[in-house]
């Protein structure tokens, strides 16, 4: 932490690279390093160790998260740049030691041979690049020279059997093009070739359009060598594979708009929960010794945080039960309340669909009796009533505390197929800002039904992120809360309900 | 001269009441004795009973320890080697030994009433024997356990046996107030006297890993230390990380076992709340596992058979009062001063 604070402020230094295997001092770096990649580039490669101890931090929503999600959100929280290998670490650190981190995602290419070309396009779009389209007079300027067969539109393919002045025409007007922020130049070995002489264009434009990202790719080997000489020591960066030269942009790309994006935001905070009510809760759970909250209690909480929830309250006898159910209204559930039990319907701990206080009296001890037959030694708390509430979109939302990151925010597609399906995002839960909201919410396959699949209605996605928002809140309160996991949380047209809200503390 | 012959089934604590009966009676200034006429094999070292040792021990008693358990009852004790009339009255033997000067006899039963049986050695045969008043313990698991409590009274009752009361001891906090507002209603109601209801206390009730690690045997790894500490629940780490997670976070105070081999989980298991690690198979651990748990002072144990025969074996575990357990003796003290009606039991006593 000390060398990278260090070498951000070394006017020498134009990009930090690390290699790291673990992160000890979580809080710390996410303090130092968002202010480092501020100032200049951090650029990570970090090797998987002690996956075991950082698992620990999870969960439902975590079970899909284990620590290398932690790191690569907490990193793009910093604005840091992970990549997985020594090659890329390497190739990144020689295109921002010697280019200009690009404007835009908006890339150009020129080169003499179609393949390349081609492949180019499709690692640009892989990595979130743009093709850039040229303006009309581009187009035209690169029509009216180049032969009839040459590809005018991007990438610009020049052909075979070009010679340096076809490749200084077609840079020349790329270049000059207000819609292009990079270029990368691709060059293929044959008998008409003039590499260094191409070389020689390609330096004079890029000192002409001191900012535009410039990267070439000789793809020749031994016969290109002089040119790539010639470019490399006159600082433009030049690998001998297309995708590399691509890769290199699209790393430099994602800084700007990792950087853009730590410029725009700044947190929320303005809100005041009910923290009683919750201490109390935690102070009974402590007081039993148990670490997992009961299914009321964990409602208690939520709905102190301003979460909405369908009414659950425990009794500890059928009269109580009926009570209650006629205090919160019909249709009721009735679930078994124990710690110990994990999956309440396998023990037939969970009756639905009750209607009046003689359903809900039988069904007392009907869950009671069955679930001392599953499980004679466990001693339930008692049993949750819960009112029915009509079915909505059902989403999860969680959290789940990282090691070394602190809590992590998980959103996406609820119900019984989570982990099947796995659409969740994450989010640091420390500095999530609005717009980290929004844009988790979008990351997500959840968003399209959100927004209304085939015909349905949209949801209430303001009141979505709302329950985001507060569950990050009520994480960063409490940390003995080690994970939060609501699933399903009903999205309806106006508003949420959360159904089944599990807590677990340190 | 009285006798209290205290029964209940296995595992309902009868011993930690005894004690701490005869304790309180003792600071009452009551000359207080200790008898177990039908004993059981300890499972560990020596012959003698282990309640009969503990006994002899804090109460100081002057007798041979093998007076205050003179016959013990083998799960095999029909076989042929034990004698009816041997038995009888070596415990008559025993019993007159004893009683001497004592104001008190505390008569500790057999771990079930109707252990004994066979020889008329069974608690509902021996009571009138030893001219005893019987106080029944309640090992509260359901409300059948109340009928039993029940059907127990009335036979006593049938046999004209002087049963003073019961006892719910052990009770987990979430049924307090159903034993309160349903069960001892229900008892009264059947002419059975409640004469306390004592919460359920983990130092107490849980055993500490030295008492799994007495069982079990094996090799300790790291935390050595730390021993004492309770467990108040095994977990099985045979499971993906995945689902075993969900347990290991949800679960306090646990000991867990495992395969050696399973660093990933082991250091997985460290950073939830986990009193010992049980390593199976004999496999060594990473390097890794053993710093981490002297770190967190987890004991770590590496056992030599396999998951299934620790399991087994682990069943084995209960906790035990040992003489030198001062808060395990001043729980069990604590618990008749505060929970159960003391006075109305010495008053029994001395109704004919």
């Amino acid at each position: 932490m000390d060398f990278i604070a260090e070498a951000a402020d070394d006017p020498n230094t134009k990009v930090i690279l690390c290699y790291i295997e673990d992160v000890s001092h979580g809080p710390e770096f996410l303090k130092i390093v968002p202010e480092v990649t501020k100032k200049k580039p951090v650029v990570i490669l970090k090797s998987g160790t002690s996956q075991g101890g950082a698992m620990a931090a999870s969960s439902h929503t975590g079970a899909l998260a284990g620590s290398n999600l932690a790191y690569d959100t907490a990193f793009k929280k910093c604005g840091v740049l992970r990549v997985s290998s020594m090659s890329e670490l390497l190739n990144l650190a020689i295109a921002f030691a010697n280019q200009p981190v690009p404007k835009g995602d908006r890339v150009a290419v020129v080169t003499n041979s179609g393949g390349p070309g081609i492949i180019a396009t499709d690692e640009a779009e892989l990595n979130g690049l743009q093709m850039a389209r040229f303006t009309k007079e581009t187009i035209e300027e690169l029509r009216s020279y180049l032969p009839a067969e040459a590809g005018i539109y991007n990438p610009v393919d020049v052909l075979g059997d070009a010679k340096t002045d076809r490749f200084r025409f077609a840079l020349e007007k790329v270049f000059k093009d207000e819609n292009v922020d990079s270029v990368a130049l691709l060059v293929c070995p044959v008998a008409v070739t003039e590499p260094v002489e191409t070389a020689q264009a390609l330096i004079e434009f890029s000192r002409a359009y001191p900012e535009k990202t410039v990267i070439a790719a000789y793809m020749g080997g031994q016969a290109l060598a002089e040119g790539t000489k010639l470019l490399t020591d006159n600082g433009i960066p030049c690998f001998s594979m297309p995708e590399t030269a691509i890769t290199a942009i699209a790393g430099m790309s994602a800084y700007r708009k990792m950087r853009e994006r730590a410029d725009a935001r700044e947190k929320v905070d303005d809100f005041k929960p009910d923290q009683k009510t919750v201490k109390a809760v935690f102070y009974d759970v402590s007081r039993d010794n148990r670490l997992a909250l009961l299914g009321n209690e964990a409602s208690d909480v939520v709905e102190a945080y301003g979460i909405a929830v369908a009414p659950t309250a425990l009794s500890q006898s059928p009269d109580e039960a009926a009570e209650i159910a006629e205090k919160i209204g019909y249709p009721v559930v009735l679930k078994i309340a124990s710690p110990k039990i994990l999956h309440k319907t396998d023990v037939g701990g969970v009756i639905a669909g009750l209607q009046t206080p003689e359903e809900v009296k039988n069904a007392y001890v009907n869950i009671m009796e069955t679930v001392h037959r599953y499980l004679p030694n466990v001693v339930p708390y008692g049993i949750e009533i819960q009112k029915m509430v009509p079915k909505g979109i059902e989403l999860i939302v969680g959290m789940t505390r990282d090691v070394q990151f602190g809590p992590l925010i998980g959103f996406g597609l609820g119900g019984i197929f989570v982990n099947l399906i796995k659409d969740v995002s994450f989010r640091l839960a420390n500095g999530l800002t609005s717009a980290d909201i929004t844009e988790m919410i979008s990351e997500t396959k959840a968003y399209m039904l959100l927004k209304g699949y085939r015909g349905e209605r949209p949801v209430d996605i303001a009141a979505v992120s709302e329950v985001i928002r507060r569950v990050a809140i009520l994480a960063r309160d409490f940390p003995e809360i080690t994970e939060i996991d609501i699933n399903p949380v009903f999205a309806y047209e106006k508003g949420v309900a959360a159904l089944d809200v599990k807590i677990t503390l340190s | 001269m009285k006798n209290l012959y205290i029964t209940g089934v296995a595992g309902c604590g009868k011993t930690a009441i005894a004690l701490g009966i005869a304790l309180k009676l003792k600071r009452e200034g009551i000359n207080v004795t200790y008898f177990k006429p039908v004993g059981s094999r300890p499972r560990l070292q020596g012959f003698e009973d282990n309640d009969a040792m503990l006994m002899h021990e804090i109460l100081d008693m002057k007798v041979d320890v093998k007076m205050v358990a003179p016959f013990t009852a083998g799960t095999s004790y029909l076989s042929g080697l034990k004698n009816q009339e041997l038995a009888l009255t070596s415990i008559k033997e025993s019993y007159q030994a004893i009683s001497g000067e004592a104001d008190l006899i505390i008569i500790d039963a057999a771990t079930f009433p109707h252990v004994g049986a066979s020889f008329g050695l069974d608690v509902v045969n021996l009571a009138p024997l030893l001219d005893a008043h019987i106080l029944n313990v309640v090992k509260l698991e359901n409300d059948l356990s109340v009928d039993q409590a029940i059907f127990f009274n009335s036979n006593c009752a049938a046999r004209g046996l002087k049963l003073i009361g019961h006892i719910f001891n052990n009770v987990p906090r979430q049924v307090l107030a159903k034993t309160e507002g349903v069960f001892k209603p229900v008892l009264e109601k059947m002419g059975c006297a409640t004469l306390g209801i004592i919460p359920m206390r983990p130092e107490i009730a849980s055993p500490t890993v030295s008492e799994y690690y007495e069982v079990l045997g094996g090799e300790l790894l790291a935390g050595e230390e730390k021993l004492g500490r309770l467990v108040e629940e095994v977990i099985v780490g045979a499971m993906t990380m995945e689902s075993a997670l969900k347990y290991m976070r949800r679960s306090a105070n646990k000991a867990v076992i495992m395969g050696g081999d399973r660093a990933d989980m082991a250091l997985a298991t460290l950073e939830t709340s986990t009193s010992a690690l049980i390593l199976t198979g004999g496999l060594y651990p990473d390097v890794k596992v053993i710093s981490r748990a002297a770190e967190k002072g987890v004991p770590l144990i590496l056992v030599h058979y396999d998951t299934y025969t620790t399991i087994e074996k682990i069943s084995e575990v209960s906790r035990r009062i040992r003489p030198g357990d001062v808060t395990g003796i001043n729980i069990a003290v604590e618990n008749i001063e505060q929970h159960c009606d003391w006075r109305l039991i010495l008053k029994s006593l001395k109704e004919e």
